[in-house]
């Protein structure tokens, strides 16, 4: 079982990434959220990196896969919490996190899902 | 209880970066005007350091006001070339993981048609020509408008 | 003009955890800011993985050790990423963004290239593979 645990809230399933998250969780929590939106689907996917200090090109691209799953699984994604030092860093690494949908906190994020303010359209409330 | 020297070091560090913030900080002024919004006036050549910095500075002040619109001016930047252009581009993104959404502003003929020759695509950037049309813009992703009630009562004059 | 070297070695995947960690302590210590931290430990975590999953098991280290030049303003960082594996056939087209020889991202190298100052990659078929990787504090 994974270490990055997957909560249902609203309907919207919440996983908070741990610090020091290794390649397998983050497959495995991949894994967890197919489960899950495969058996009995949700209104969004909501996945916090606040506490989370390195993101390296792997969870980048974990992180990326997930999005692109969840959408076609009728959940939106969304990744809040993103620190200033990651994003700076995931930018120069060249990860590409384009269509993916973020939010400055896990609050701003379950209110973008909540109130169904997550499309494919650029720009938002 | 760590000992005296190491606790020292721990401090002098955190001072370090408290410096570091506050000189990354005088050195681009992030303007907030209005809650949610915030506006950077890019002035003068921006070199790879300095774009640095400007981003950095950018994001902590993003995270510090929860600002949900940033405006970019670069109505004052004297040449718009292939590296600036990258600088933008990697500013714009950068921010955008931050949940926020970004405009540039400023754009004279000029720069439009430069960037059109250098290739760059600002695809997914909203631009607009000056601050007050960005700052339109950004009141009404935040559904805000400005409303023009009674005119305002000359005080010198009443 | 350098300290003693922090070795980490790399045997399981818990260890890229555990040398990007160390990477970014030890640039906090010698007074990099928050996003060179995390450039430096990203850096290391990319290049750590590359020994975990293409030196075929062959047996890797990260060296991590702080950089005093004759002036307070050149203190840096280098670490070196070391592994006994097969060697990369062609680093010109390793330093490619998108290369790959088994389906994954393939921004490893370029992109710890892109995160540190100075990168240089010393390999051979027989003599494993080492990246010497320096960040300077601004």
């Amino acid at each position: 079982m994974s270490r990055i645990p997957v909560i249902r809230v609203e309907d919207v399933l919440i996983a908070t990434v741990i610090e020091d998250v290794t390649d397998s969780d983050a497959v495995a929590l991949q894994s967890e959220l197919g489960h899950q939106l495969e058996a009995r689907g949700a209104k969004g996917v909501l996945i916090d990196l606040s506490v989370v200090g390195i993101v390296d090109s792997f969870l980048g691209r974990v992180l990326a896969v997930v999005a692109t799953m969840s959408r076609l699984l009728g959940a939106p994604t969304v990744i809040a919490g993103i620190q200033p030092a990651v994003a700076v860093t995931l930018v120069e690494l060249g990860v590409r996190l384009t269509g993916v949908r973020t939010a400055l906190t896990s609050d701003a994020g379950m209110r973008m899902l909540r109130e169904g303010r997550v499309g494919r359209h650029v720009g938002r409330r | 209880m760590k000992e005296p020297v190491e606790q020292t070091r721990a401090q002098m560090v955190d001072h370090m970066e408290v410096q570091r913030k506050t000189i990354s900080e005088l050195q681009t002024p992030v303007i907030q005007v209005w809650e949610g919004i915030l506006a950077l006036p890019i002035v003068g050549t921006v070199d790879s350091a300095r774009a640095q910095q400007m981003t950095e500075a950018l994001l902590d002040r993003i995270t510090a006001t929860g600002a949900s619109v940033v405006l970019l001016d670069i109505t004052a930047v004297p040449t718009v070339d292939t590296a600036f252009a990258k600088h933008l581009i990697e500013t714009i993104a950068a921010a955008r993981l931050l949940g926020t959404d970004v405009m540039v502003v400023g754009l004279t003929t000029h720069t439009a048609l430069t960037l059109v020759h250098l290739g760059v695509d600002l695809e997914g950037v909203v631009t607009r020509t000056t601050m007050a049309k960005g700052l339109e813009l950004a009141f009404d992703r935040l559904g805000l408008a400005v409303v023009r009630r009674a005119p305002l009562v000359d005080v010198a004059h009443p | 003009m350098s300290a003693v070297a922090e070795v980490i070695p790399l045997a399981r995947e818990e260890d890229i955890v555990t040398a990007r960690q160390r990477a970014r302590e030890i640039s906090r210590e010698l007074g990099f800011g928050a996003v060179d931290q995390s450039r430096i430990a990203t850096a290391v975590s990319e290049l750590a993985r590359n020994v975990l999953r293409y030196a075929g098991g062959a047996p890797g280290d990260v060296r991590i050790r702080a950089l005093d030049g004759p002036s307070p303003e050149r203190v840096g960082v280098e670490v070196v990423v070391h592994d006994e594996g097969p060697g990369i056939p062609d680093v010109h087209a390793a330093l490619r963004d998108g290369y790959t020889s088994s389906g994954g991202l393939g921004l490893g190298l370029p992109g710890a290239r892109r995160l540190m100052d100075e990168l240089t990659i010393d390999t051979a078929m027989g003599r494993g593979t080492t990246v010497t990787m320096r960040k300077w504090r601004r």
